[in-house]
C-alpha cells in the first residue's frame, strides 16, 4: 500500500504518473528467458545478480540469449572482485594476492570465500561462488578470454590501489588520477563489453579501434556516480574528486560539506560536471555502432540515466547533504525513451544538457566552458541527425569552382544520356519493323499495292482533287478482280 | 630557395595585423617575405613589425594598386580588405532604402577586390585569399543555421554586407585558375586584443544597463572566432595553394568551433569586467522583435542612433553555426586558442586600455 505521501506526490505530479504506467504498460522485453530450461547454478547465478545489481538487472536479463549469459557473468565476476576490493575487514596481505589472482579463480572448481565481513552484501555470492564457475566453463572459450583479460586487469588495478598508501588517506590527487581510477572500475568494464558484442557480432567491429569511445562510456558513468556519491562516500571515509579540482576552492576536502561554503562547494560541482559532460558526444557516437535492439537498450538506458543525475546534481548543494536521485517517473520516462533508437536518445541528451545550460551560474569559474561543452553535444547531434537540410537551389550558386564543374559534367552527362536512349528506342522501333516487314515481304506481301492503296485512302481523307486521279489507275490492277 | 612574397591587404587592420603576427610565427619565419597594404599606417596600439614592410594604399585606386603589387611582385595575395558596417548599418537589408550604404560597401568590398584580383593577375601572382564572411550565409536573418557546412549555397544574404560579401566572393572562386589559384575563407563574428567591434560592443552594455535583458529563448547557438585562429586559417590557405592545392576554388567556415548562446558569450565578458547583472528579465523573440521596430522608427524620426534594432534582435535569438569539419580536413585548421582563454586574453587587454583611457 503506497503511502499518503506517495499518493499526493502522484497526484500532483500526474506527469510522473504517466511515465511509470506508459513503461509498465507498453514496454515488452526484446528477449524473453525461459527458466525452466535453466540449470540450477545458472538460477542460483541469476538470484545473484538480482540481488547484486539493483539498478539495471532489467536490462540485462532481456540481452539478446547469445550475450545473456557471458554478459551476467562478467557481471558477477567484477562483482566478486568488488565484494573483495571493498571490504576493509580483510587484510592488505591476504586481500592483495586474491586481487591479483581472481581472473584463475574465475576457472578454479569448487572455490568459495568465506571470509569477508559480516557486512558486505554481496558476500553469499563469494560464498556459493563455485555456481559461478560451474557455469563460466560451459561459455565460449572467447567469451572466456574476454572476462578473464578484463578481471586480471581490473584486479591488478584495485591491487594497485589498495597497496597506496596515500590514495587511501588523501584521496585522488589529479584529474588525470582520477580519470585512471574511473578507468580500472568503468572504463574497463567497457572494454570488455565492447569486446563481447563485436565477438557476439552485435555491435560494429570498428567500435574497437575506438577505444576513446568505449572509455568515455565507462567513464560518464563512473563520474557521475562519483559526483551523486559525494557525501555517502565522504561518510564511509572515501574520496573520489581530485584533489586538483577542490583544492582551488576549498581548502580541506572536509570544508565542501560546511553549508557556510555552499557557493565554493558548488563551484567544485561544476568543474566535476564539466569533466563528465565532456564524455557525452563520445557516448552518443558510440551507440551509433551498436546493431542489436537489446544491446543498444543495455548501453542507452544507463547513459540516459547518468545524464539526468548529472543534471539534478548539477549546482544542487543538497549532493553534499544527502542522497540525490532521479524520480522514478522520470526514470520510467527514461527507459521507455532509451529503448528506441538513437535519435530518440541524442533528443535526450539535448533535452538534458539544455536543462544543464539553464542551471549553469555566470559567476561560476566553469561557466562558459560549460556552455561550451553543453553547445558541443548539439552540434554533435546535429551533425549526425541534422534538423536543416541545405536549400535545394544548390545550382544558382554553388560553393566552389570544383562544384560548378561537377555540376557542368552531371549536365553534359545527363544530356548524352537522353540522347543515347532516345537513340536506343529509335533503333529497337526500326529494327523490330524492319524485322516484320522483311517477314511479311518474304511471305508475299504486296507492299507495292497496300502502298498505292494508302495513297488512295490518304487522299480521299483530305478531299484533294489528286485522290481522285489515282483512284482509277489503281482499281485494274491488284487483287480488285479476283 | 628565396622566400615567399605575400601581399596582405589590409595588413594594418585587425585581422591583417593578426595574420602578418601568424606568419611570423611560424617555425622559420625566413620563408616568407611580407607585404603589407593598408590605406592607413598602423595605428596606435596596433602592433608593426620591422621585418615588413609597409604601403600605403587604397584598393579603390587601381593605378595607385598596380605600382605597389608591381614592386612587391607577390607570389600570393591575403586580401583582408572589406567595409564592415556597425550599428544598425550592419543589418541594413539589400534595397533602395539604403543606396548610399550600399553604394560605399559595394565599392571597397566589391570593386575593390575586383581591383586586387586583377591586379593580381597582371603581376603573376600564384594564388589569392580571399577574406569573406559567414554573412554570405548566415545573413539570411530570419533563418535558422545549425552546423550548416559549405554545400549551402548562397545568394540569399538579405542585408548590404552579406550580399557585397557573396559578390565578392564568387568574383575570387570564378578566377580561380590553374595558374591563379583562389579560396575563400569565411570566418564568423571575430574578436580579440584591440577588436574594434565585438568586445567593445558587449562591453557598452554595462554602462547602458542593458545587461539584464535576455533577448529570446538563451538556448540558440552561435559561432566566434578568436582573431588568431582565423588568422592561422589565413595562414594555412596560403600554404595550401602554394603547395598542394586541393583549397583552391573552395569556400570554408572558419570559426572557434564552439558555439554558445549569444547570451553566454556576453555573460563571460561581462564577467572579465567584473559585471553580472543584477537581475534578469526574459524579452520572447516575438516581443523583441516588435520592440526593435519601435526603436528603429524612433530613431528615424527623432534622428537619434540607438543599438536596438530588428536586425539585432534576429540576430542574436536565431541558431546561426556551422561546421569546421571542411577546413579542418583541407586545410588542416585547427582553432589552437579556445574560446574561454580567448576571452581571458582578450578582456585584460582591453581592461588596461580602458584603464588608460579612462586616466588621460
Amino acid at each position: 500500500m503506497p503511502s499518503i505521501g506517495t499518493i499526493a506526490f502522484y497526484a500532483t505530479h500526474p506527469a510522473q504518473l504517466r511515465s511509470i504506467i506508459q513503461w509498465k504498460v507498453w514496454h515488452n522485453p526484446v528477449h524473453e528467458i525461459d527458466e525452466s530450461k535453466q540449470t540450477e547454478s545458472l538460477q542460483r547465478c541469476f538470484h545473484f545478480l538480482r540481488l547484486t545489481s539493483r539498478s539495471f538487472v532489467a536490462v540485462i536479463l532481456e540481452l539478446h540469449p547469445e550475450l545473456l549469459v557471458p554478459v551476467s557473468l562478467f557481471y558477477l565476476a567484477l562483482r566478486g572482485l568488488d565484494t573483495i576490493e571493498d571490504d576493509m575487514t580483510i587484510p592488505l596481505q591476504k586481500k592483495e594476492p586474491l586481487l591479483r589472482d581472481f581472473h584463475n579463480i574465475l576457472e578454479k572448481d569448487g572455490w568459495n570465500f568465506t571470509e569477508n565481513g559480516p557486512n558486505e552484501k554481496d558476500r553469499q555470492l563469494l560464498v556459493e561462488f563455485h555456481v559461478f564457475v560451474e557455469e563460466y566453463k560451459k561459455i565460449k572459450p572467447a567469451y572466456r578470454a574476454i572476462i578473464k583479460d578484463i578481471t586480471e586487469r581490473m584486479g591488478n588495478g584495485m591491487a594497485d590501489y589498495a597497496n597506496n598508501a596515500e590514495h587511501n588517506l588523501a584521496g585522488v590527487n589529479t584529474i588525470k588520477d582520477y580519470e585512471l581510477y574511473c578507468h580500472y572500475v568503468a572504463g574497463l568494464v567497457g572494454e570488455g563489453l565492447t569486446r563481447l558484442f563485436v565477438e557476439a557480432g552485435l555491435a560494429n567491429p570498428a567500435l574497437l579501434k575506438r577505444a576513446d569511445l568505449h572509455e568515455s562510456m565507462g567513464q560518464l558513468l563512473q563520474q557521475v556516480n562519483i559526483i551523486r556519491d559525494v557525501r555517502e562516500d565522504f561518510d564511509d571515509k572515501r574520496r573520489f574528486y581530485p584533489k586538483e579540482v577542490w583544492s582551488k576552492h576549498v581548502d580541506n576536502f572536509e570544508d565542501m560539506f560546511k553549508p557556510e561554503n555552499k557557493e565554493k562547494a558548488l563551484a567544485v560541482n561544476a568543474e566535476m560536471t564539466l569533466i563528465a559532460l565532456s564524455r557525452a558526444d563520445d557516448c552518443l557516437y558510440y551507440l551509433a555502432g551498436l546493431r542489436e535492439q537489446s544491446v543498444f537498450n543495455f548501453c542507452a538506458i544507463p547513459q540516459s540515466m547518468a545524464m539526468a543525475t548529472l543534471e539534478v546534481c548539477f549546482q544542487n548543494y543538497d549532493v553534499f547533504q544527502k542522497n540525490v536521485k532521479i524520480s522514478k517517473g522520470d526514470a520510467c520516462q527514461l527507459m521507455t525513451e532509451s529503448t528506441q533508437n538513437l535519435q530518440l536518445v541524442c533528443e535526450v541528451f539535448k533535452r538534458y544538457a539544455r536543462k544543464i545550460h539553464k542551471k549553469n551560474n555566470p559567476n561560476d569559474p566553469s561557466f562558459l566552458k560549460i556552455s561550451i561543452a553543453c553547445g558541443k553535444i548539439e552540434q554533435f547531434i546535429e551533425s549526425i541527425f541534422p534538423s536543416q537540410k541545405p536549400p535545394v537551389d544548390a545550382k544558382k550558386n554553388p560553393a566552389s569552382a570544383q562544384e560548378v564543374e561537377r555540376l557542368k559534367k552531371e549536365a553534359n552527362e545527363a544530356k548524352w544520356d537522353t540522347i543515347y536512349l532516345i537513340s536506343a528506342v529509335v533503333l529497337t522501333i526500326v529494327v523490330i519493323t524492319g524485322t516484320m516487314l522483311l517477314t511479311a515481304w518474304m511471305a508475299g506481301a504486296r507492299f507495292d499495292i497496300a502502298f498505292a492503296q494508302m495513297k488512295v485512302q490518304l487522299g480521299q481523307l483530305l478531299g484533294t482533287d489528286d485522290a481522285k486521279a489515282v483512284s482509277p489507275k489503281v482499281s485494274p490492277g491488284g487483287h480488285s478482280e479476283l | 630557395m628565396a622566400p615567399t612574397k605575400v601581399l596582405i591587404t589590409g595588413g594594418t587592420g585587425f585581422l591583417g595585423t593578426a595574420i602578418i603576427q601568424s606568419f611570423l610565427s611560424l617555425p622559420d619565419p625566413s620563408l616568407y617575405t611580407i607585404t603589407a597594404l593598408d590605406i592607413s599606417p598602423p595605428s596606435l596600439g596596433t602592433q608593426s613589425f620591422s621585418q615588413v614592410r609597409y604601403v600605403r594604399s587604397s584598393v579603390l585606386q587601381r593605378d595607385d594598386l598596380k605600382k605597389v603589387f608591381e614592386e612587391a611582385r607577390p607570389d600570393v595575395v591575403v586580401h583582408t580588405v572589406g567595409v564592415y558596417p556597425v550599428g544598425q548599418d550592419r543589418y541594413a537589408p539589400y534595397g533602395k532604402k539604403s543606396k548610399r550604404l550600399w553604394d560605399t560597401v559595394f565599392e571597397v568590398n566589391i570593386e575593390g577586390t575586383r581591383n586586387v584580383i586583377d591586379v593580381a593577375k597582371e603581376v603573376g601572382a600564384k594564388a589569392l585569399v580571399y577574406t569573406s564572411s559567414v554573412t554570405v550565409l548566415l545573413d539570411e536573418l530570419d533563418k535558422d543555421f545549425r552546423n550548416a557546412d559549405e554545400t549551402w549555397s548562397t545568394g540569399r544574404a538579405t542585408t548590404c554586407y552579406g550580399k557585397s560579401k557573396t559578390i565578392a566572393e564568387n568574383l575570387v572562386l570564378s578566377a580561380n585558375k590553374p595558374d591563379f589559384l583562389t579560396c575563400v575563407l569565411r570566418p564568423s563574428v571575430l574578436f580579440g586584443p584591440n577588436d574594434p567591434v565585438t568586445i567593445p560592443t558587449i562591453h557598452a552594455c554595462i554602462l547602458a544597463h542593458e545587461t539584464p535583458f535576455i533577448l529570446g529563448s538563451n538556448t540558440n547557438l552561435q559561432d566566434w572566432t578568436y582573431v588568431s585562429n582565423a588568422a592561422d586559417a589565413h595562414v594555412l590557405a596560403v600554404r595550401n595553394l602554394l603547395n598542394s592545392g586541393t583549397a583552391a576554388g573552395e569556400a570554408f567556415f572558419i570559426t572557434n568551433g564552439q558555439p554558445v548562446t549569444p547570451r553566454d558569450f556576453c555573460l563571460a565578458i561581462w564577467r572579465e569586467f567584473e559585471h553580472t547583472p543584477a537581475f534578469e528579465v526574459r524579452v520572447p523573440e516575438g516581443i523583441a522583435w516588435w520592440v526593435g521596430w519601435g526603436v528603429e522608427w524612433w530613431s528615424w524620426a527623432s534622428g537619434a542612433k540607438s543599438v536596438l534594432n530588428r536586425g539585432i534582435v534576429l540576430d542574436a535569438t536565431k541558431d546561426r553555426y556551422v561546421s569546421i569539419v571542411k577546413a579542418k580536413k583541407i586545410l588542416g585548421y585547427e582553432p589552437k586558442v579556445r574560446l574561454e582563454e580567448a576571452c581571458r586574453i582578450s578582456c585584460q587587454f582591453f581592461r588596461q586600455k580602458f584603464k588608460a583611457q579612462a586616466r588621460t
